[in-house]
């Protein structure tokens, strides 16, 4: 045996625990300043990770600009009183609970049970202690798309729970995507109990999409949502699930209204000229894409009133469902749509409310 | 400036930069606040979803230079810029213009601000 201290000793991976407060001081401007205010210690996330080197550019902090509460995801997560507060905040009088954690799931690879079992849990924790049919706090079940079977067993625990009133698919890094016939026993069931299949796009894999590399959250934030439920939608309409299932009630959630009129152009263009390759549709996919459902959020109330219009126009007054995603940093006041002036005040209410009433049979 | 169409605000000693009080002013509610050592008012309503502008953080604006082709855009806080956002979205503005700072159509009402004898007064018209 020899003593070390007679020897040379070289340890090769010794990790400094640095800490972003420590270091900050020391930083360039603009980025010192940019550090100080991207909201390290509401992250929510330990180990001193911060907003100035996010996961993700979907960083939301924008350097500190909005203190809002809840931009910043506490840690100490929502209660119900956290979510009747809210609705009284924003004159809601019924809300549809989607869990957050969740739309994470398409960024996992591993083949194990953990979306199952957050699922599981979810589900539990959501009825016993948060859903409130009697307060208008219903909830949307997550399904673990990726095995079938799970996901039915999900359906078998929500079947008799008044609370549940739909499922959601994540639509960010679903594969295959979700017209495949591999979800056809969920959408079956669905359709048999008469659940609403919400498709939301999530932020998984927002750094992935299009184009690896970008910047800033202006621009994964632009099209990363867009990109999964728009490439999502493609495949629910040319593999006919609307066909397969016609009683089936289908939404798309969270990428606003102007892309659609763009989306089914497109489609029916491909359509006219390689028809043969979707022989389940007995009418132009832009057609059943116009009968889903289309929840509000975020509008872009930033675009042209005539481009509004058009976009309210096609996809039809009577399927769009106002969305709030609060109390995410770009939540939709029920305003966005009660200010718009070229609806009438009964297209207001029902994009407000009574569509919704009809869908989810509330 | 005539007693009836200004608002007392306050001591102006009773400021420190960054601070923001509300008045009302006639119909309007307003906030005063003091940035780099100036008193500016602004209306308290966000033109896009009415959130409290003036409860949002101030703060210099950040501007950036390209030098040229491949070159990276340099970022620097500009002292003599200053903006204030609003605390639900984001929406920024000048505070010395009240312009949207990314799309100057949009304008937050902005009052003119006296200090007489050590008092802050808004000028109500």
């Amino acid at each position: 045996m020899i003593d070390p201290s007679e020897h040379l000793v070289v340890d090769c991976d010794w990790h400094y625990a640095d800490t972003f407060t420590q270091v900050a001081p020391y930083m360039p401007e603009p980025w010192k300043t940019k550090f100080q205010k991207s909201g390290w210690g509401g992250t929510g996330v330990k180990q001193n990770l911060s907003a100035f080197f996010p996961a993700s550019t979907g960083n939301r902090f924008n350097y500190g600009k909005i203190e809002r509460e809840f931009s910043e995801y506490p840690d100490g997560g929502d209660d119900k009183q956290d979510i009747v507060e809210g609705m009284d905040h924003l004159d809601i009088d019924v809300t549809l609970q989607i869990s957050h954690l969740i739309l994470a799931m398409g960024g996992i690879s591993a083949d194990d049970r953990r979306v199952e079992a957050f699922v599981e849990g979810y589900i539990d924790y959501m009825l016993e202690e948060v859903l409130d049919p009697d307060e208008g706090i219903y909830g949307l079940a997550p399904m673990p798309y990726h095995d079938i079977d799970a996901s039915l067993d999900v359906l078998d625990r929500i079947e008799d729970e008044e609370a549940f009133v739909g499922v959601v698919m994540v639509t960010a890094g679903a594969s295959p995507p979700l017209g495949n016939r591999k979800y056809d026993p969920i959408y079956e069931r669905c359709e048999e109990e008469g659940y609403p299949v919400v498709y939301h796009t999530g932020g998984s894999g927002l750094d992935d999409y299009v184009r690896a590399g970008y910047q800033d959250m202006i621009e994964t934030h632009t099209l990363g949502f867009l990109e999964s439920n728009m490439s999502q939608i493609v495949s629910v309409a040319c593999q006919g699930v609307a066909e397969k299932f016609p009683d089936l009630e289908i939404v798309f959630m969270e990428s606003g209204v102007t892309y659609i009129p763009g989306l089914v152009s497109r489609i029916n263009e491909e359509y006219l000229k390689r028809s043969e390759e979707a022989p389940l549709l007995e009418k132009k996919p832009g057609d059943y894409i116009t009968d889903f459902y289309f929840g509000t959020q975020p509008l872009e109330v930033s675009a042209r009133p005539d481009l509004l219009e058009v976009c309210f126009d096609m996809i039809g007054t009577d399927r769009m469902l106002y969305a709030s995603d609060y109390p995410h940093w770009d939540f939709d006041s029920p305003s966005v749509i009660t200010d718009l002036p070229m609806l009438s005040d009964e297209d207001r209410k029902n994009i407000l409310g009574q569509n919704a009433v009809e869908v989810f049979d509330l | 400036m005539s007693a009836e169409t200004r608002v007392e605000v306050g001591p102006a000693a009773d400021f420190e930069d960054g601070d923001a009080e509300l008045v009302q002013v006639g119909r309007a509610e307003v906030g005063v606040i003091k940035a780099d050592g100036k008193f500016y008012a602004l209306r308290n309503q966000c033109p896009h979803d009415g959130g409290p502008v003036c409860e949002g953080k101030v703060e210099p604006r950040l501007v950036g230079e390209w030098g040229g082709p491949g070159e990276r855009v340099e970022q620097e806080y500009d002292d003599d810029q200053c903006i204030i956002s609003c605390p639900w979205h984001g929406w920024s503005f000048d505070i010395e213009t009240g312009k949207h700072i990314g799309d100057d159509r949009y304008v937050l009402p902005t009052y003119e601000v006296v200090v007489e004898d050590g008092v802050v007064y808004v000028n109500a018209e």
